[in-house]
């Protein structure tokens, strides 16, 4: 194919130097004969009008004939001129028309080899739906040669599992319908299945102008597989970090009970501790496993009716022991809002305990939080604040606070405070999630403002 | 396993991480001696439930997996059931459909119990016609009691 269009180029290249050629003897031609007529007129140009209408050494006839020529010069260089014009545009096109077909040509062979040769499984179908062809990576993907697909309806690869969707999928393409991303199993060779991303594109056929179907064939096996197994380690995860955890919960518990014959004090503030120990324990699994949800992207969201000023009296109570401790002031600045939110409590109680707990943890002895609860009508948004008079968040740390697994430099001061590095990402993480927003603002030494805005 | 009635009411120091046991929470009356099963697949967790229900006044008695469970729940048939969701050889589901299919367990009273809390598996209990489902983790023995005796009530 390229030779050929060398060989047309050559050709035409010729051709315009012979036109050009022409067009120049026969303009020189022109140019000798009439030159001597022109000459000789300014070399005797002793016209006397007045004796009986003649020139000097020129007859009217002399001067007729050569004006004539003059004119036929004249008319000479102009149709060679138009001649040249009209040959040399055909010409011209032909060579940019030749230029141009060899672009296509050179663009048509890196689209062919880039069809044959991408990473990407393609196949056309026809509009029926029966495979037509496919690149080398769609003959990988299936494991055939391509007898063994062709003519073969690509919706009939469908796997027993996703028969319905299969079938839903070839009525969109009969529709006119493109389909975009739809996650799919399909059937390879030797029954193996695999898992793909496919997307049809409608195109038309170039000699018949009949609809066709460019499908995209992405494998996502691998990718399939890991995300089971990430939601099966959450799972296992969750059950077997969980189980002895509450095996060791429920039995301290029935010992402190006096069920099983009373303890002396010392004995009782063993299993108190054991069991507070272990509390702290389930409560870092969780945080550990609702960290592992967000990641995964199996954090389920159930939103209803909660009233969260109920909500935060709730988890005072499970702090209560570590404010009496600390002796922390608390203030509520509820103004009765709140009762009735759109949210999902139980993730909700983790951000909002999370704020609180932080509050307290990292606050001075008789130090105070300040809760407030603000609704502004009409645009329907919520806000929960959390304040607190400690140690505040140094400046440089405070762009980093919500990433995973960072610390401020200043709570490693506090000698009592156990920081994983994940309660504040998780704040933001579940907040996110959710819909929501939270923003700080804190000063070192004076305290922290959290807000939630729902 | 004679239930004690004579523990003192000891408020431990936080006052509710350790929820006491107090002679108030053995069953008495109407729902004393109903007979509970447990099926769980977790021997320590069977035998501190079993040791805290027969505590408490009731007869319990447990069952290791679900196989087990079923045919022991058909031929006793207990008030009431404590079911564990994830066991080998048969799943909680599992053995809460078959139970379903008896004329006796079709109405029987079933608590799930799991170690997991995913909206899905509430809402699968509800269908199964076991309203209560029980997380593990957040349950002290006592609330599990208190659970026992509500369930058994309606």
């Amino acid at each position: 194919m390229q030779p050929q269009g060398q060989e047309t180029k050559k050709g035409l290249k010729t051709k315009h130097a012979i036109i050009s050629l022409t067009i120049i003897i026969i303009f020189t031609a022109g140019l000798y004969l009439s030159v001597p007529y022109v000459i000789d007129f300014f070399r005797n140009p002793q016209i006397d009008l007045g004796q009986g209408y003649s020139f000097e050494g020129y007859s009217i006839l002399d001067i007729q004939v050569m004006l004539l020529s003059i004119l036929l010069y004249t008319a000479i260089v102009l149709i060679g001129y138009i001649i040249y014009l009209l040959l040399t545009s055909s010409t011209r096109a032909g060579l940019i028309s030749e230029y141009r077909t060899k672009d296509l040509s050179i663009a048509k062979f890196q689209l062919e080899e880039l069809y044959e040769n991408s990473p990407v499984p393609y196949l056309t179908i026809n509009k029926n739906g029966e495979i037509k062809g496919g690149n080398k990576s769609a003959l990988r993907f299936f494991g055939v040669v391509p007898e063994e697909i062709s003519k073969k309806n690509f919706f009939a690869f469908t796997a027993e599992e996703d028969k319905e969707l299969g079938d839903r999928l070839l009525n969109f393409f009969k529709a006119d319908s493109p389909i975009d991303k739809q996650e799919i199993r399909l059937i390879t060779k030797e029954n193996g299945v695999k898992w793909a991303s496919i997307s049809i594109f409608l195109t038309k056929d170039s000699v018949t102008r009949e609809k066709n179907g460019l499908v995209t064939v992405f494998d996502i096996t691998e990718q399939k597989h890991l995300d089971q197994a990430k939601t099966e380690f959450v799972s296992l995860a969750s059950h077997q970090l969980r189980t002895p955890l509450v095996t060791i919960k429920w039995y301290t518990e029935m010992l402190n009970s006096d069920q099983l014959g009373a303890l002396n004090e010392k004995q009782k503030d063993y299993l108190n501790k054991m069991y507070l120990v272990n509390t702290e324990m389930i409560d870092l699994v969780e945080v550990l496993l609702n960290v592992s949800r967000i990641e995964i992207g199996t954090l389920a969201i159930t939103k209803q009716k909660t009233n969260v000023p109920e909500m935060i009296d709730g988890i005072l109570v499970e702090l209560a022991s570590q404010i009496d401790k600390k002796k922390i002031v608390f203030q509520k600045r509820y103004n009765d809002v709140l009762t009735n939110v759109n949210s999902d409590p139980k993730l909700l109680r983790i951000i909002i305990q999370n704020l609180i707990t932080n509050a307290i943890k990292y606050n001075k002895d008789g130090g105070s939080v300040t809760i407030s609860l603000d609704e502004k009508s009409g645009i329907g948004q919520s806000s929960i604040s959390v304040s607190d008079t400690g140690l505040g968040i140094p400046k440089d740390d405070q762009n980093r606070i919500f990433s995973k697994l960072f610390r401020a430099a200043n709570v490693k001061d506090v000698s009592n405070a156990q920081s994983t590095g994940l309660g504040l990402y998780l704040v933001k993480s579940v907040a996110e999630a959710m819909g929501g927003s939270i923003s700080f603002v804190s000063e070192e030494n004076a305290g922290s403002t959290f807000t939630l805005r729902l | 396993m004679e239930p004690q009635t004579t523990t003192q009411d000891t408020q431990n120091a936080d006052g509710k991480d350790v929820v006491q046991s107090t002679a108030q929470d053995i069953a008495q009356g109407d729902i004393a001696k109903k007979k509970i099963l447990i099926i769980d697949d977790d021997e320590n967790l069977t035998t501190v439930l079993v040791d805290k229900l027969n505590f408490s006044g009731f007869i319990a008695e447990s069952a290791n997996d679900g196989v087990v469970g079923l045919k022991k729940a058909l031929e006793t048939k207990p008030d009431l059931i404590l079911l564990d969701v994830i066991m080998p050889n048969m799943s909680g589901w599992e053995t809460l459909e078959k139970l379903r299919i008896d004329a006796w367990g079709e109405n029987a009273k079933v608590i799930m119990l799991t170690a997991l809390d995913k909206p899905e598996s509430v809402a699968h209990a509800m269908e199964q016609g076991s309203t209560v489902f029980i997380v593990k983790t957040n349950y002290t023995l006592d609330q599990i009691v208190e659970k026992v005796k509500e369930v058994l009530l309606t």
